[in-house]
């Protein structure tokens, strides 16, 4: 998904002029009735015509089964069966036990995420960037993104192999260290937070700086040799030519990610998630799974992630409202 | 325009059932005839078997139907069993944990048939033991046909050569056991010159409170109620007990001491066999049949020496009683759908199907196999043969990864040959569990409240469930004091606990009296 941004941002002039031009058309005419209008584009109607359908179908007629979220429902029954609670399941979350500790948990951990997480492909991209010689660059580019062909078992296995308490390397090779009582890393709740960012910071890293190396790939080579002529050091470039160069990229992947802040990352945490660490792992992802699937309770289940999905798409319009407060280019 | 979009709606929800029903059902929309092909849903411990194959179809002509059977792996089956329930396809029979809330809440709504007082024209499916049926009931309707367990399986596997080796005995009270684990931790009983063993090896427990795991068994022989138990006439869970907290507190020393293994809040409980045979760790307490299981593994690794194993009852308390626990003594029942089977003339014939499957002949196939193929008869036993023919080792595989779950006395060997052990030891293995059972069975702690399911329990248990084995696993481990776990207990009842005990108080006596 991310990809397919990268033209948009680095060519904005296409877009612009596309704005610019029906200002230019000679005064306003009679509005042209509608069917007209489809009449003389319907190849182009035509060429639309899947990818509605397939968006209407796939995306938005499975919406109606959130109306579950608002009734008390059991399968057998159906939908149209199943009884009408209104918010009850709405109350239950917010008033419940749970909420603020999967409030909390999903909050602190996007906050790591926007933190260490976020920032970390920019930085190696930007280094990268500076790199002069091209074998070396394209080997390490593609040495770092391997991890992200990893599934999260696989993570989650190697994380227990390396800091298991009994027989984990790394964990073993720390205690040789610093000595003390051994650490047990996997399960402790301290240290639940830490190895969730490091493990998204080895998995993800390498493959977010693709697009920001498609970005610095895109910048005017003459920008550079102007700016040297002129006397502008390494750092002068970077300040003044590559950073600006990639703001509206950052800019857009910030409000992309803003939407998916409360998504932690089911898989992850889950597999992660044990007896000792539940009380920070707890997540509304998680949560969902843990009483949908695990409890059946579908109603309930739906109505936790309708909150969750609400919560996005208002971070989202946020996010994008801010960065137009910014003077940046928002997403729409 | 109102209309226009009310048909819209109509459309699109006629649209979005239509895409649901075939994505669930492969598109048969239409009336199953009962009678032609019971569809069927059953757990797996292996590979799946082969629809067409010599084994399925032997058992379809002992039912006299087409089975089409859904084999799901054990791990994910109680997912997939919610999943299932959600869909618009409920197999005509499955396997089912009827205390599940998507199960509980599926069969009051009418999705299942209740089958009080409806076995007992069948043979094959009447109840065999009260108290079973007991268990296996609903709040006093029973919703399917209970699969035999031995009811008393729990015991302690032990290391038997390091036993010798430092020269002391089987335990036969909880002191015993605690001087055992701390001789293997430091007295060195495998003999490399290093401390590199522990007594007692506990894997992350899949279940919650009450699910047969070391810490509830323990608990158990402390005196604490097995689930529920009556105190002051009154129904308490047994996490409200001085003796569940004397038996944690006990535990708790084990772990401070290092007499078990460090990871075991995280060991994944299907390698739990893995310490115990490279020799890490010398005692699993857990059903006796893990000790053939272990048995066999050491023969694996040297068929020459491998009788390494005892298995050890449960124990004395230090004040000499003795409490044991005791399992369900069935695990799941099969339960009948009402999705195509409507009338009770069909539900009629699906059990006369089930009946056959389950009768001596049934039983046979399912637990033992096509006798002359893989197996002959040999008395009351069964001996495997042709083992090297990849076709009857096919049939082997069948049974034991599969068709023996859709048994409801299978495996047991209940109507069915047993299975001669291979070797002396595991035999005399085998011959120690009933000895075991017939002692353990007299000091048997029995759950009251097995058989009621609390309401509350089924629309808020989702977030009281994991409060009290989480907060015994972090009182273990040191996380938390005692006075947290208690405040955590408190927290249980605070989080709607107590209208589950007000409620499951009600329940029991009703069902009682």
């Amino acid at each position: 998904m991310a990809t397919d941004l990268v033209p948009e941002v680095v060519q904005p002039a296409a877009g612009s002029s596309r704005q610019a031009s029906p200002p230019k058309r000679k005064r306003p005419r009679r509005p042209v009735p509608l069917w007209r209008e489809l009449f003389r584009y319907r190849w182009l109607y035509l060429l639309l015509l899947p990818g509605l359908v397939y968006f209407v179908v796939f995306k938005y007629l499975p919406m109606y089964g959130l109306s579950i979220a608002f009734k008390d429902y059991v399968p057998f029954l159906g939908y149209s069966g199943s009884q009408w609670v209104g918010l009850e399941h709405f109350r239950e979350l917010f008033t419940g036990p749970d909420f603020g500790r999967l409030m909390f948990n999903t909050l602190l951990l996007a906050l790591l995420t926007i933190v260490f997480v976020f920032p970390a492909p920019i930085v190696v991209a930007l280094l990268l960037n500076e790199l002069r010689v091209n074998v070396l660059k394209r080997s390490v580019q593609s040495l770092i993104y391997i991890p992200h062909f990893l599934s999260w078992t696989i993570v989650a296995s190697l994380t227990y192999l390396l800091f298991s308490v009994d027989f984990g390397v790394i964990a073993n090779w720390i205690h040789g260290l610093v000595g003390g009582q051994k650490v047990d890393y996997v399960a402790q709740a301290d240290w639940f937070r830490p190895l969730i960012v490091l493990q998204l910071l080895w998995k993800q890293t390498g493959w977010g700086t693709i697009i920001y190396l498609a970005a610095l790939a895109g910048v005017d080579s003459q920008l550079y040799e102007a700016a040297r002529v002129d006397g502008a050091g390494r750092w002068r470039q970077f300040w003044h030519i590559t950073l600006p160069a990639i703001r509206p990229t950052i800019v857009v992947m910030a409000i992309l990610t803003s939407g998916h802040l409360m998504d932690s990352g089911f898989e992850q945490i889950w597999l992660m998630t044990t007896s000792l660490n539940r009380d920070v792992a707890d997540v509304f992802d998680t949560f969902v799974y843990y009483i949908g699937i695990t409890q059946g309770a579908f109603s309930y289940a739906t109505a936790v992630g309708l909150f969750k999905g609400l919560v996005g798409v208002l971070l989202i319009f946020g996010s994008n409202w801010l960065a137009k407060r910014l003077g940046q280019r928002g997403l729409f | 325009m109102t209309i226009l979009s009310r048909r819209r709606l109509a459309v699109a929800v006629a649209l979005s059932t239509a895409l649901l029903v075939s994505a669930c059902s492969g598109g048969d929309g239409k009336e199953q005839a009962s009678a032609d092909e019971l569809t069927v849903m059953a757990p797996l411990f292996g590979t799946a078997p082969d629809p067409n194959g010599e084994l399925q179809q032997a058992v379809e002509k002992q039912v006299g139907t087409k089975l089409k059977i859904t084999w799901v792996p054990n791990a994910e089956y109680g997912d997939k069993t919610n999943v299932t329930l959600a869909s618009d396809s409920i197999p005509d029979l499955m396997v089912v944990n009827e205390k599940s809330p998507a199960f509980v809440k599926a069969a009051e709504a009418g999705a299942f048939w209740d089958l009080t007082g409806k076995l007992d024209k069948y043979p094959n499916l009447k109840p065999a033991d009260e108290q079973t049926a007991k268990n296996s009931m609903v709040n006093g309707k029973t919703y399917g046909v209970y699969r035999v367990r031995p009811l008393l399986r729990s015991g302690i596997v032990i290391r038997k050569d390091w036993l010798a080796k430092l020269g002391l005995q089987e335990p036969r009270t909880v002191e015993d056991l605690y001087t055992v684990a701390k001789a293997f931790t430091e007295r060195d009983p495998d003999g490399n010159g290093k401390k590199d063993t522990y007594g007692l090896i506990i894997p992350k427990w899949p279940g919650g409170y009450g699910s047969a795991s070391p810490y509830d068994v323990v608990e158990t022989w402390f005196g604490a109620p097995n689930g529920w138990g009556e105190r002051d006439g009154k129904l308490v869970p047994g996490f409200d007990t001085p003796e569940f907290l004397a038996a944690n507190r006990w535990l708790k020393t084990w772990i401070q001491q290092g007499l078990v293994n460090p990871d075991f809040a995280t060991l994944d409980s299907g390698n739990w066999n893995d310490p115990f045979v490279q020799g890490k760790g010398g005692m699993i307490i857990d059903v006796n049949v893990r000790a053939t299981q272990l048995l066999d593994l050491f023969k694996e690794k040297n068929p020459k020496d491998f009788d390494k194993v005892t298995l050890v009852g449960n124990l004395q308390r230090a004040d000499g009683q003795k409490f044991s626990y005791p399992f369900t003594g069935y695990s799941s029942v099969i339960a009948v759908s009402k999705q195509h089977i409507r009338s009770e003339d069909q539900l009629d014939q699906v059990l006369q199907a089930l009946d056959k499957l389950e009768s001596k002949e049934g039983s046979i196939l399912l637990t033992n196999g096509i006798e002359g193929r893989n197996f002959k008869a040999d008395g009351k036993f069964a001996v495997p043969v042709n083992q090297d023919d990849p076709k009857v080792k096919a049939i082997q595989n069948d049974v034991d990864k599969a068709f023996i779950q859709l048994g409801t006395r299978a495996s047991v060997g209940l109507g069915a040959y047993q299975l001669r052990p291979a070797d002396p030891a595991s035999r005399a293995m085998r011959e120690k569990f009933d000895v075991l059972m017939a002692e353990d069975l007299k000091t048997a702690v029995f759950n009251p409240a097995l058989g009621v399911i609390a309401p509350t329990q089924v629309s808020k248990g989702q977030t009281l469930e994991n409060i009290v084995p989480d907060a015994r696993i972090k009182y273990l481990s040191g996380t938390i004091t005692e006075d947290q776990l208690k405040a955590q207990i408190k927290r249980w009842y605070d989080a709607g606990g107590t209208q589950i005990a007000q409620e499951v108080n009600d329940l029991a006596a009703k069902a009682g009296g």
